[in-house]
């Protein structure tokens, strides 16, 4: 229990610059919404029969930005984007900061199995990540809503923060996952970022190209996408179970290994 | 000289790592370009029945964008965001690590100057980013030269490719600045990761707002692609802009470091 309030104290810093962040981002990226004019009917006709790969690069994929929810959906990769990269580090270090600070010895000589240990890790990480969630729920719904003219956004919204969730909880068991396998721990923030960074470029790439529709269960910043999320107003069931698989299959191995790691003091 | 090839042999693995994982950003996304620009040419079939006038606007963004250098400068987005993270990361840990590792002391009991230490770490990084640009321009140009579908100015090309060195040397600068500043980094990858995500967003906000004032903000955008293709040349006023910053952080990094407590064991 004690590790529990040490890490939420040791992280709290930097989950109030990481809400101030997401918060900044909702808040300047639809204020540059207020500026921009719809595109019209012809427009949207226009778009749908454009190649995915065209409306990618073009950067508008399939959005109608003449509403403030299509907006959102544009600004939803990033806040995915930083939504990962603090769930990513922070699994990442919460493991790898003992040996890196030689704390290791110290906090593994109490009278606390390593279970304990890792479970006590897992569930500060996790309040930490669902306080960024929260976050960014409540900012969005603020400030989309003052946007939105008599759309209905609350749902939706909701829906998008729940996918961000799943995709924050893979990449955290991912940081630890690392973590705990990979022997160098002051290079473990590395390789997980380094992940994160090639399956977000993979994503990018796929939208690229239709043939190569296949990878994409390999990325996880395929599996809740704003477009099909709005569209349809549900997540897809099957990308939910594949989360669920990848995380249990790496929080076993975060247990697994961790149980045995020779730890370098 | 004995720090600068020591530097250089710490960091030899991961240039090579960041030099290949650009090379393969490169290759992979200039492999589609053959079918993408199939995709635009039946688009541009598709255009024929619309009005004219929309027809003009986009067909003319199309135009652009379905050529082999409209095509690059989208992937060369992602190039410059994993090159400026590169650049960023190498800035903060060439100073930083002294002080991590506790070898400042080791360091700094050698009969050399500050002065001295930190032209041999900053000549340092910047030969290994100067190795990375390289091993990119050479892929680049033999990948352009194989997927091509129609000629292009080579000159532009390499415009639009350099200014990745550019990028990544203003992130050096302010790399090794916030380095100076804030001795007490533990996890190097965080804060680049952070700032230079920031950065990234800001300049996505930008060119997808197409808002002047916002892209003062971010390096990302200082080097218009698009202008770059037209006019063969930079804009001046953002070259002064680069100058400037590099300038400045390199300065006031060096007036620090000469001064600085160094924190030891």
């Amino acid at each position: 229990m004690n590790i529990i309030t040490r890490e939420m104290k040791a992280n709290l810093k930097s989950l109030i610059i990481w809400s101030i962040g997401v918060l900044f981002m909702v808040g300047a990226g639809m204020g540059k919404y207020a500026g921009m004019g719809g595109s019209g009917e012809t427009m949207n006709e226009l778009m749908a029969e454009m190649p995915e790969s065209l409306q990618a690069i073009m950067g508008t994929a399939g959005f109608d930005l003449s509403k403030a929810m299509g907006f959102y959906g544009l600004l939803y990769l990033y806040l995915i984007v930083m939504a990962t990269i603090h769930a990513v580090m922070l699994g990442a270090n919460i493991i790898a900061k003992e040996e890196r600070d030689k704390t290791v010895e110290f906090l593994l000589v109490k009278p606390i199995s390593r279970v304990k240990v890792i479970s006590f890790k897992l569930v500060a990480s996790l309040l930490n990540v669902l306080v960024f969630n929260l976050v960014t729920l409540a900012s969005s719904i603020i400030i989309v809503g003052r946007y939105a003219e008599g759309e209905k956004v609350v749902g939706d919204i909701v829906l998008l923060m729940v996918g961000m969730f799943c995709l924050q909880i893979i990449f955290l068991v991912i940081g630890t996952a690392i973590a705990v396998v990979y022997k160098n721990a002051k290079k473990a923030g590395a390789v997980s970022t380094g992940i994160l960074l090639i399956t977000f470029l993979l994503a990018i790439i796929i939208n690229l190209d239709q043939r190569l529709a296949a990878l994409r269960y390999i990325t996880p910043f395929k599996y809740f996408e704003a477009e099909p999320i709005l569209n349809t107003s549900s997540l897809d069931p099957f990308y939910l179970g594949l989360s669920l698989i990848i995380v249990v299959v790496l929080t076993f191995t975060t247990y697994h290994y961790y149980k045995k790691k020779d730890l370098h003091l | 000289m004995n720090m600068y090839v020591h530097e250089l042999k710490a960091y030899r693995k991961s240039t090579m790592i960041w030099t290949i994982t650009l090379m393969a950003i490169v290759i992979l996304f200039l492999l589609l370009f053959p079918s993408f620009s199939r995709d635009a040419e039946q688009f541009m079939k598709v255009l024929e029945g619309f009005p004219e006038e929309l027809k003009k606007a986009l067909g003319l963004t199309i135009d652009t964008l379905a050529t082999i250098l409209g095509f690059f400068s989208y992937a060369f987005l992602y190039i410059k965001l994993s090159g400026a993270i590169q650049a960023m990361n190498l800035g903060l840990s060439v100073v930083s690590k002294e002080t991590r590792d506790k070898t400042a002391d080791f360091l700094f009991t050698k009969p050399v100057t500050r002065v001295q230490v930190m032209t041999s770490k900053l000549l340092a990084a910047i030969t290994s980013l100067l190795v990375t640009n390289i091993g990119f321009l050479v892929t680049l140009f033999i990948m352009v030269s194989i997927v091509k579908t129609q000629d292009y100015s080579m000159k532009a090309l390499f415009m639009i490719a350099i200014t990745l060195l550019f990028l990544q040397m203003i992130f050096l600068g302010l790399g090794i600045l916030i380095a100076v500043l804030f001795p007490r980094i533990k996890s190097v990858i965080s804060v680049s990761l952070g700032t230079v995500f920031a950065f990234f967003m800001i300049g996505m906000i930008s060119s997808s707002t197409d808002d002047e004032g916002l892209r003062f903000l971010t390096p990302f955008n200082y080097f218009n692609d698009q202008y770059i293709i037209k006019n063969l040349n930079y804009e001046t006023e953002f070259i002064w802009i680069s100058m400037a910053i590099i300038i400045v952080t390199v300065f006031a990094s060096y007036s620090i470091y000469r001064k600085r407590d160094i924190h030891s064991v």
